[in-house]
């Protein structure tokens, strides 16, 4: 039996419909490993790299370099030498009829919404079939829910996925006052509350990761399994000119050289991810909530005041951590500074932003912590 | 995140600051009543329904109809700003800008500096401009160059809902007189536009699309002809990066010198008549500031130097397209 596998127009993000192919990295007949960047495609917001989901060769490129098509579309094939030049006809031919009948059409691309919550508006994307757990995406200090615009389609295939902004994070509310920590952590779980009624994949992005470990170090027999990447409250130290630069930039090009220190490759940095990040550090009462939370991140001397290891250590569904090993916000920790039942993956050649910068890696090893918590 | 119109962002930005600021007032014709309203308040919501709900809200006190006289209600609001007010005065098409220039020009634009800084203007004028409304040469220039030249003025040309609003709360909490330009065709345009208030700093362009071999840089409307413009390019396998400026005074040289020091190739469209236009500005700008970076001249599409025509298909033919945009980009790739 030929195995034939298909390479498609990846869905980065709720609002891509096309992408454009701008290179195939390698030819027709060439092999390829699982894993392998084979294409780069560009749309009107990213241009990424689309990694082959099996190995085999490279039978057929469907999709030339400069052509535009619709997400879903079959752009190349990768199949096994047993498979036939007639197979692979049948395949292409095959996949034509599939694109358009599936659930990806115009009108059906998935909006966010906005939930009041006892703290104010929390806003979240949703994705993915009803489940009956539901994996749920935190990002990190002065991100938003857009961080998994890598991540979010991959990992709702087979289940839902909800992606939130943190309070004073994209389109949900600051929180002032003091006490901002235990306040983010009881809004987010007020949100995930209403929206997730079973058993919970927390899945989060540096100073998400404290949120996550607060949640649940407060109710233990929800949480499924647990992934973090590149966690505060672990190593210890932090950029503490990182977090106070980035509440002072109030300009594009102020912002872009400090968001260039979260990426090995700053040339993964957009100009519409620079200006949706000064969208919402621009809304009044923002800058005040971001100087909160990061106080609660880092001390004067580039302390970190989390500790989340506590925490990890008396969980006992599957923790896994994730790590580029450029990172230059949050290093990566010393063996003794993890809990024994951590499992710490580091990623070579990537920097703060993993889920972004390697997101297949991300997108499997965060499936296969979830498989773990199954136990398959 | 909700989808506001361009009118409806810059009602919301006017309610808000209104609300938080009691010195800020408005000024204009027909702001509370209406040609033909017979006496009903608020008919029009202000001629091109900008202002709707603000009297209701505010009081004719604070919302002000006026005679038709130009020269009087502008002069009254600098007046007025130079007192410790914070003035919005409404001038229905930019064109009547004609008939109080001294007030903008000698008065209001001058105070900081012949009063040694001890005076503060802070006043917006909001007209709208700029052509397709089939509303003859008198009602449709796109004047904003003629602001740019005058020192002592900031002149603001928002493009998007979002930038309405945040530009026109920055305008309103500016300490000098500013001239806040709208486009008619733009009004019923519709964007997402957060519910709470955020400022946009002047002198801050926006990139409105990434892009590697084409630098196209657009005003006012005239970003909408150049996205249209892009997504014509890319079908030819051709990558347009937009800049939109947002302000013309102040004006961002360093986000312009930076996106042409990489691309070296550059399209300025502009609704303006060509000569001593705001094209024409950045276009010397460039060719000063980063002449060894470009691959190739400067290509300006402008409206011709001829008023604003009358006909339909004239002034259909007299606003910058997409097609004139795509053909001066391609020229300058293809040759």
């Amino acid at each position: 039996m030929p195995s034939i596998e298909a390479v498609t127009v990846p869905k980065w993000g709720m609002t891509m419909t096309e992408g454009k192919i701008t290179q195939w990295m390698v030819g027709e007949g060439d092999l390829v490993t699982r894993g392998q960047e084979i294409l780069e495609i560009e749309t009107t917001k990213v241009t990424n790299v689309v990694e082959a989901a099996a190995s085999g060769t490279l039978r057929r490129i469907v999709l030339t370099e400069g052509t535009t098509a619709p997400v879903g579309a079959l752009a190349g094939v990768i199949a096994d030498e047993v498979a036939t030049p007639e197979e692979i006809d049948a395949f292409i031919e095959s996949y034509a009829d599939r694109l358009g009948g599936g659930d990806e059409g115009e009108g059906g691309a998935a909006v966010p919404r906005t939930i009041v919550v006892d703290g104010g508006a929390i806003n979240l994307l949703e994705a993915g079939p009803q489940s009956d757990e539901t994996v749920v995406l935190l990002h990190g200090f002065g991100g938003d829910l857009s961080t998994w615009l890598f991540n979010q389609s991959a990992l709702a295939e087979s289940m839902r996925v909800v992606a939130i902004d943190l309070p004073g994070h994209g389109a949900s509310s600051p929180i002032a006052g003091g006490d901002i920590f235990p306040k983010i952590v009881s809004a987010v779980e007020a949100a995930v509350e209403a929206v997730a009624p079973g058993k919970l994949h927390l899945i989060a992005h540096s100073f998400g990761g404290a949120v996550a470990a607060a949640i649940a170090a407060n109710r233990p027999s929800r949480v499924a399994s647990l992934t973090l990447i590149a966690p505060i409250g672990l190593s210890r130290q932090i950029s503490r000119e990182f977090l106070v630069d980035f509440v002072a930039a109030e300009r594009r090009r102020p912002l872009h050289s400090v968001l260039e220190r979260l990426f090995a490759d700053p040339s993964k940095i957009t100009s519409d991810m620079v200006e949706g990040t000064l969208r919402f550090k621009r809304l009044e009462g923002v800058p005040e909530a971001l100087s909160a939370i990061a106080d609660t991140i880092a001390d004067d001397h580039g302390g970190q005041v989390q500790s989340i290891g506590g925490q990890l250590a008396a969980l006992t569904c599957p923790v896994t951590i994730l790590w580029g090993e450029r990172d230059a916000i949050v290093p990566v920790p010393q063996q003794a500074d993890l809990p024994a039942n951590a499992r710490l993956r580091i990623i070579p050649g990537i920097g703060h932003m993993p889920q972004m910068e390697a997101s297949s890696a991300v997108n499997e090893a965060i499936l296969e912590n979830l498989q773990r918590s199954s136990g398959i | 995140m909700a989808q506001k119109s361009f009118r409806q962002a810059l009602n919301e930005a006017l309610h808000f600051e209104m609300g938080r600021d009691p010195r800020v007032i408005m000024m204009g014709e027909d702001l509370t009543g209406g040609a033909g309203a017979n006496g009903v308040k608020d008919a029009w919501g202000g001629p091109f329904g900008v202002t709707r709900g603000l009297l209701d809200a505010f009081g004719p006190e604070r919302i002000r109809d006026t005679p038709i006289s130009e020269a009087a209600f502008i002069g009254a609001a600098a007046g007025a700003a130079l007192t410790g007010l914070r003035p919005i005065a409404e001038i229905m098409f930019v064109d009547f800008a004609g008939v109080c220039l001294d007030q903008i020009m000698n008065q209001a634009a001058k105070f900081r500096y012949m009063f040694g800084g001890r005076a503060k203007t802070p006043l917006v004028i909001r007209a709208t401009y700029g052509a397709g409304s089939r509303s003859g040469s008198q009602h449709t220039q796109a004047l904003y160059p003629i602001f740019t030249h005058i020192p002592g003025l900031k002149v603001v040309i928002p493009s998007t809902p979002y930038d309405a609003k945040g530009l026109l709360l920055q305008a309103i909490r500016d300490d000098d007189p500013v001239i806040f330009l709208e486009h008619k065709m733009l009004y019923d345009t519709v964007g997402e536009v957060p519910d709470g208030a955020y400022t946009i700093p002047f002198g801050e362009a926006r990139v409105a699309r990434d892009g590697k071999d084409v630098l196209i840089v657009a005003i006012g409307r005239m970003v909408q002809i150049a996205e249209e413009a892009a997504r014509k390019l890319a079908a030819e396998g051709i990558s347009a990066c937009i800049i939109d400026p947002r302000t013309t005074s102040p004006l961002d040289e360093d986000t312009l010198l930076e996106f042409t020091e990489t691309i070296g190739r550059v399209v300025i469209v502009d609704e303006a008549n060509p000569r001593c236009s705001v094209a024409a500005d950045i276009s010397a700008l460039l060719a000063d500031k980063c002449f060894d970076a470009l691959k190739a001249p400067i290509k300006l599409v402008t409206a011709p130097h001829a008023p604003v025509p009358y006909a339909p298909n004239l002034e259909d033919a007299y606003i910058p397209s997409a097609d004139a945009v795509a053909k001066a980009a391609t020229s300058i790739i293809k040759r």
